[in-house]
């Protein structure tokens, strides 16, 4: 037997050339899709780098080699905005310093790779928080910007609000500061535009203090809502964040409804003991429960009861402001293979709310086969300083979660609907939101978004070789 | 069968395969787009395994451990050249197969081997002493792919692995002095 060793070894290596060789093909054609898991899209390379001379160098070569390039960073999106064909996807999560954290001023500056919590982590010993974010922390400040994201405080709504400036790496490869002061233009621009104006570098935000919390629920009807809001939590002075449901449950279907305000401790002496930040826990129950309320209508009012009934339990509980902001989220992870659970998020004038919610109501009670899972409800105040701004008023935004397939004429079901929802939202003054999936149509966008049209002539200024693509640009410019 | 020679062999394929299993669990559950997935990935080796342990008793006893041990080290060099092309979950099933199959044949050697060669009285001793060593060397292999890692991507540390069961082989076909 020893005789045949070395022609083993000869056979092997040949084999194992062969193997690196294919392995080197599908490294270079990666398929990548977003966390929406409906748009696959083959690349042509995954590039990342944390020297900023590497990223410089990244983009003047693909400027030579005429390559499109698509940033991204934890790729919730759910359009493809962080994908296009054949482009280069410039991976910005390694690019992730905390910089720079002035206590006195309240100011922080951080690489656009970093996380929501990376910043917690930092900033909660020295009793700081954030002003505004998504209400899970699982975000990249560079994704987040350039959706201009909002989230549950109702005095800073918008991102754009926290921003004091940041750096841009452009399509020529040059770095421009960017504030309300230098280059105004791309601070409205760039925020809000969905990483079609060049790399967001680092980005100095303004903070707040942390603050102790109490919980505050309270049940009532959508027709209650806008007056209850308005008294209760814009003119109650101690109320801080809010956030509310509304039933998707066949028994109160898009009538019953409990918000859950935040309210400022009268002890704040008890900070310290509720400062520790969170982790995430029991995520199985939560799991569950959403997993029941994708099979019917009995796991939905199931859901419904129990939500209610443990948010009246946490009434009065104490939370701190940081804890407030970074809610779970891995429960609602999502991995059947052909389906998917897709966002959708709509935004309607606060007194419009009730007769919105009754449109809503009677076109989705037609459509029996729209698995919609939770809606929440937030505020944001009017706010037009981006381009694409989507708070024209001030606005209840409505997030839907919905259990879809992904095969085509799932998605082509799906987008039907959506497509009515918006129009409804529309029709009361509303806008949507942008980083989610392609269904709306051109003419929703504009009618959505007043300015879409200089938005797109503004892109071609800044970047007239179309560096920057990405799959929302490819759908909607013209 | 050289004993010296034997632990030599466990030692580098205990490495081997300690490198590679983290991230082999990870490459399955990238492949499968659900639990259900993963565990049928792990259930088909199991039963592959289940099934092929009588045929691989007998083979044992007609053919010599040795020839079994030598068939494990270089077919999992080359099914770890395959590891890295797979991204259809019927390409994990397949692989897991063989895998199963393989393992099987490597466990009952090691018995196999062992049982032939210690003696009765003092088997304590020496299967502990034996253990030591295939103990330390996947100790080392684990604690040292948790740096490689920073340095090389997943799909070379199969390849690495692949090059030490290659290794391995060769090594336990020299001829017996
Ligand atoms: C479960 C879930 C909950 C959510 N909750 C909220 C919420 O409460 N409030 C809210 O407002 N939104 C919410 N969103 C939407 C979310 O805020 C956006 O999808 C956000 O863009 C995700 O950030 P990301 O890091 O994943 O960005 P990505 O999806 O990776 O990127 C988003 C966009 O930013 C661009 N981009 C990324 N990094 C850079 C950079 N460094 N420079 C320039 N451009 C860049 C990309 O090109 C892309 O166009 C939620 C989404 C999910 C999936």
């Amino acid at each position: 037997m020893y005789k045949y060793r070395y022609f083993a070894v000869f056979l092997y290596v040949l084999i194992f050339i062969g193997s690196i060789h294919f392995f080197q093909i599908q490294l270079s054609n990666p398929i990548i899709e977003d966390h929406g898991r409906l748009l696959p899209v083959k690349m042509k390379a995954i590039k990342s780098s944390d020297d900023e001379d590497e990223l410089r160098k990244i983009i003047r070569e693909a400027k030579k080699n005429a390559d499109p390039i698509s940033i991204s960073g934890m790729q919730h999106s759910q359009g493809g905005q962080t994908l296009y064909p054949n482009g280069i996807l410039l991976d910005m999560k390694s690019y992730n310093n905390i910089l720079k954290l002035d206590k006195e001023k309240k100011l922080i500056t951080v690489q656009s790779g970093v996380t929501w919590a990376d910043i917690q982590s930092y900033i909660n010993p020295y009793g700081l928080a954030l002003k505004v974010s998504q209400s899970q922390n699982i975000f990249t400040v560079g994704g987040s910007l350039s959706v201009n994201v909002h989230g549950r405080d109702i005095a800073y709504t918008s991102l754009i609000e926290s921003v004091e400036s940041f750096r841009l790496l452009n399509a020529e490869g040059n770095i421009m500061h960017v504030s309300r002061q230098e280059n105004p233009a791309l601070f409205q621009l760039v925020i809000g535009g969905y990483g079609l104006f060049g790399v967001i570098l680092d980005v100095t935000l303004q903070l707040t203090d942390d603050e102790l919390y109490q919980i505050r629920t309270t049940s009532l009807t959508f027709d209650e809502y806008s007056a209850y809001f308005k008294t209760k939590v814009l003119q109650g002075e101690a109320v801080k964040m809010h956030l509310a449901r509304i039933s998707v449950a066949p028994e109160s279907f898009l009538t019953e409804m409990y918000t859950t305000d935040y309210y400022m401790a009268d002890d704040q002496g008890q900070l310290e003991l509720n400062s520790t930040l969170k982790r995430e826990s029991l995520i199985a129950i939560p799991k569950f429960f959403l997993g029941l309320s994708r099979l019917n209508g009995w796991g939905k009012n199931l859901l419904w009861k129990t939500q209610e009934a443990y948010n009246h339990r946490i009434d009065d509980s104490y939370i701190s402001r940081n804890n407030v902001m970074r809610s779970e989220s891995t429960f609602m992870e999502y991995e059947n293979v052909n389906k998917t659970e897709v966002l959708q998020e709509y935004f309607v004038p606060i007194d419009q709310f009730t007769s919105y919610i009754d449109d809503l109501r009677k076109t989705l009670e037609q459509e029996e086969n729209f698995n919609l899972l939770n809606i929440t409800v937030r505020y944001v105040k009017k706010n037009e300083e981006a381009v694409m701004s989507y708070a024209k008023e001030d606005m209840f935004g409505l997030v839907m979660l919905i259990n879809q397939g992904s095969s085509k004429e799932s998605i082509d079901e799906s987008g039907r609907i959506i497509r009515k929802m918006i129009d409804i939202t529309l029709d009361h003054d509303g806008s949507y939101y942008l980083p989610y999936y392609h269904f709306p149509t051109e003419v929703q966008l504009e009618e959505a978004y007043p300015r879409t049209e200089e938005f797109f002539n503004m892109k071609k200024e800044y970047d007239p070789d179309g560096r920057f693509k990405n799959l929302f640009y490819e759908e909607y410019h013209k | 069968m050289n004993y010296r020679r034997f632990i030599i062999y466990q030692g580098s394929i205990g490495m081997a395969s300690s490198m590679i299993f983290p991230f082999y669990v990870l490459l399955l559950k990238n492949v499968g787009h659900s639990y259900s997935q993963f565990g049928w990935a792990y259930g088909l080796f199991a039963l592959t395994a289940a099934v092929s342990y009588p045929i691989i008793g007998k083979l044992a006893d007609k053919t010599g451990d040795k020839v079994l041990l030598i068939s494990y080290a270089w077919g999992m060099a080359l099914i770890l050249l395959i590891f890295p092309l797979a991204f259809e979950i019927w390409h994990v099933y397949i692989l897991q197969v063989v895998m199963g199959l393989l393992g099987a044949v490597q466990k009952n050697s090691e018995k196999t081997v062992l049982a032939r060669t210690v003696q009765k009285e003092t088997a304590g001793k020496e299967i502990g002493h034996y253990h030591i060593w295939t103990s330390v060397s996947a100790a080392i292999a684990i604690i040292g792919t948790g740096y490689l890692v920073d340095f090389l991507t997943i799909g070379s540390i199969f390849y690495l692995a692949s090059a030490v069961f290659a290794w391995s082989g060769f090594y336990i076909m020299k001829r017996e002095e």
